[in-house]
């Protein structure tokens, strides 16, 4: 049974993403015709597929980032949006699309992205580092601040430079699919293929980091370069990701919480297993976001944490061995 | 064989270790003691490559461990903690195998009936003698002969205790450097071939 359970997360992401594309604001004559014809229908080929293959790589990312993050900090409450990189990545992509340089979705905002989160997650540990040894209590509250003030500073340029194609603070604090265009999937395909790869690579030493720094340098790990690894597919992943569709809360946090605690600690497996967890929660809550107001939409950050949290709350209290607090 | 010349090691501005001079002979037990705060696991992790020294030397088998990377490092010595956290719920079993083959070190220090069993589940001295196997494995796997434990018997009942410390003497005897921290102040430990007193 339980070696079936990988096979159970693969079979809800596939119902979850043919669901996705059936339903919404306008109906699909002969669906499954339209799905097996290319551009045979303009909403499912020009707007769906493209939305739903984004919420698919996108959920893929936050759900991988969010295991970097926890298995670089050996913190169970690290995730993109407290150490900085979410806000950070924001703040790359606004800066860039303010200053005209590129736009919401393009390859240089993701480039704009991915170098804000990377400096911003690297002043998150440099300041926790600034009094010795990096703990885990100083990192969780340096990420909160660093994250607080450049979410304001995000704020503040969407407020005081008047331009459309910024996109508003909501974009940025939520999230949303609703512009997400084909153009925009080479982007994040091409950041969400280098971050997984990184991830795969260094899950081994996170296995062993698991066990402490000490012990895992006895063992021959180089902890110091698998942690800045970690930290550059985390980046890279949430970069990518943020610079494209917004701050997604949440999700980083518990796709790779909710993995672990349906199918053990072992990194490798749980790369493939936060990826999908993270499209499905993902793309469960687009669709929600998408129809439950139809035709308005919700902010599907609300939706993340409404479906996210219960789920990892019932977790916990059912199976808390999984990561014991010290 | 591990040659210590003229050591000196600081943590926070003060001299926990200064100006030692000694030999951990091969094919033998060295057993480190000395009171609470004496530098007994700083000279330990100094061994094991974890602390840079202030000045001096070490040589493990002639090679210097601070010249070593990592992955190199890890084939020249194994070394156990006194406390290792286990906060992920790995098996024992495959907590033991990120350092080598578990079954036989399993039987030897009687963790085999735990194999399956979480980590985060451990008694305390059940988790010293995972860290022990694990030690264990990566010196069957890398083919290293120093073994470096760090009060490996605090939390051990005496049966737990008499069986590590009779692994350690086959281990010795077949060409092995074990060096075991000891938490006493006697300086006679009837199982160990050398004594390092560390005072204050």
């Amino acid at each position: 049974m339980r070696k079936l359970l990988p096979w159970f997360t693969f079979a809800a992401v596939l119902l979850s993403t043919l669901s996705a594309l059936m339903v919404g604001a306008a109906q699909i004559d002969n669906f499954w015709g339209a799905l097996f014809n290319p551009n045979s229908n303009e909403i499912l080929w020009q707007i769906r597929i493209p939305r739903v293959t984004a919420t698919l790589i996108v959920g893929a990312a936050l759900g991988i980032a969010g295991l970097m993050a926890q298995g670089a900090c050996n913190n169970a409450l690290a995730e993109p949006a407290i150490l900085g990189t979410s806000a950070g990545a924001s703040l790359g992509a606004v800066i860039g699309i303010l200053f005209g340089v590129v736009q919401v979705g393009s390859i240089g905002a993701i480039l704009f992205g991915v170098i804000g989160a990377l400096l911003a997650t690297a002043m998150v540990f440099r300041l926790a580092a600034l009094r010795g040894n990096l703990s885990s209590f100083s990192l969780i509250i340096i990420g909160i601040a660093v994250s607080a003030t450049l979410t304001a500073l995000v704020g503040l340029l969407s407020v005081m430079v008047n331009r459309a194609d910024a996109r508003s603070i909501s974009f940025w604090s939520f999230g949303s699919f609703a512009l997400v265009t084909k153009e925009n999937l080479i982007g994040i395909l091409i950041t969400t293929t280098i971050g997984s790869v990184l991830a795969w690579k260094i899950a081994p030493a996170l296995d062993r980091i698991s066990l402490g720094d000490a012990t895992a340098f006895h063992l021959g790990v180089d902890v110091k370069r698998s942690r800045y690894l970690a930290l550059v597919a985390l980046s890279i992943l949430a970069g990518g990701a943020v610079s494209t569709i917004g701050t997604i809360a949440f999700l980083g946090l518990a796709a790779p919480h909710i993995a672990r605690f349906i199918y053990g600690p072992t990194h490798r497996f749980l790369v493939l297993q936060s990826a999908l967890i993270g499209s499905l929660i993902l793309i469960v809550a687009d669709t929600l976001a998408r129809t439950i107001t139809s035709p308005n939409e919700l902010p599907i950050g609300l939706i993340t944490s409404l479906l996210g949290a219960p789920v990892l709350i019932a977790l916990v209290t059912v199976k808390n061995s999984v990561w014991k607090v010290q | 064989m591990i040659n210590i010349k003229e050591l000196t090691i600081e943590r926070a501005g003060r001299a926990i270790i200064s100006n030692l001079s000694t030999e951990i002979p091969s094919a033998a037990i060295t057993a480190i003691i000395g009171s609470n705060g004496s530098g007994k696991s700083t000279l330990l992790a100094a061994i094991a490559g974890d602390l840079t020294p202030i000045s001096g030397e070490i040589k493990i088998d002639g090679v210097n461990p601070f010249s070593l990377a990592p992955k190199e490092l890890a084939h020249l010595r194994a070394m156990s903690l006194q406390n290792q956290p286990f906060l992920m719920g790995f098996t024992v079993r495959q907590v033991i195998e990120f350092a080598g083959p578990a079954d036989q070190v399993m039987a030897d220090l009687e963790l085999s009936h735990l194999a399956e069993r979480q980590v985060t589940n451990l008694s305390g001295g059940e988790a010293q003698r995972v860290a022990i196997a694990q030690a264990l494995a990566q010196m069957i796997t890398n083919q290293c002969s120093t073994l470096l434990l760090d009060e490996p018997l605090s939390a051990q009942d005496v049966e737990s205790r008499d069986r590590i410390i009779e692994l350690l003497k086959k281990l010795a005897k077949a060409g092995a450097t074990i060096v075991v921290v000891v938490h006493s102040s006697e300086e006679k430990i009837s199982w160990a071939d050398k004594v390092i007193k560390q005072s204050l």
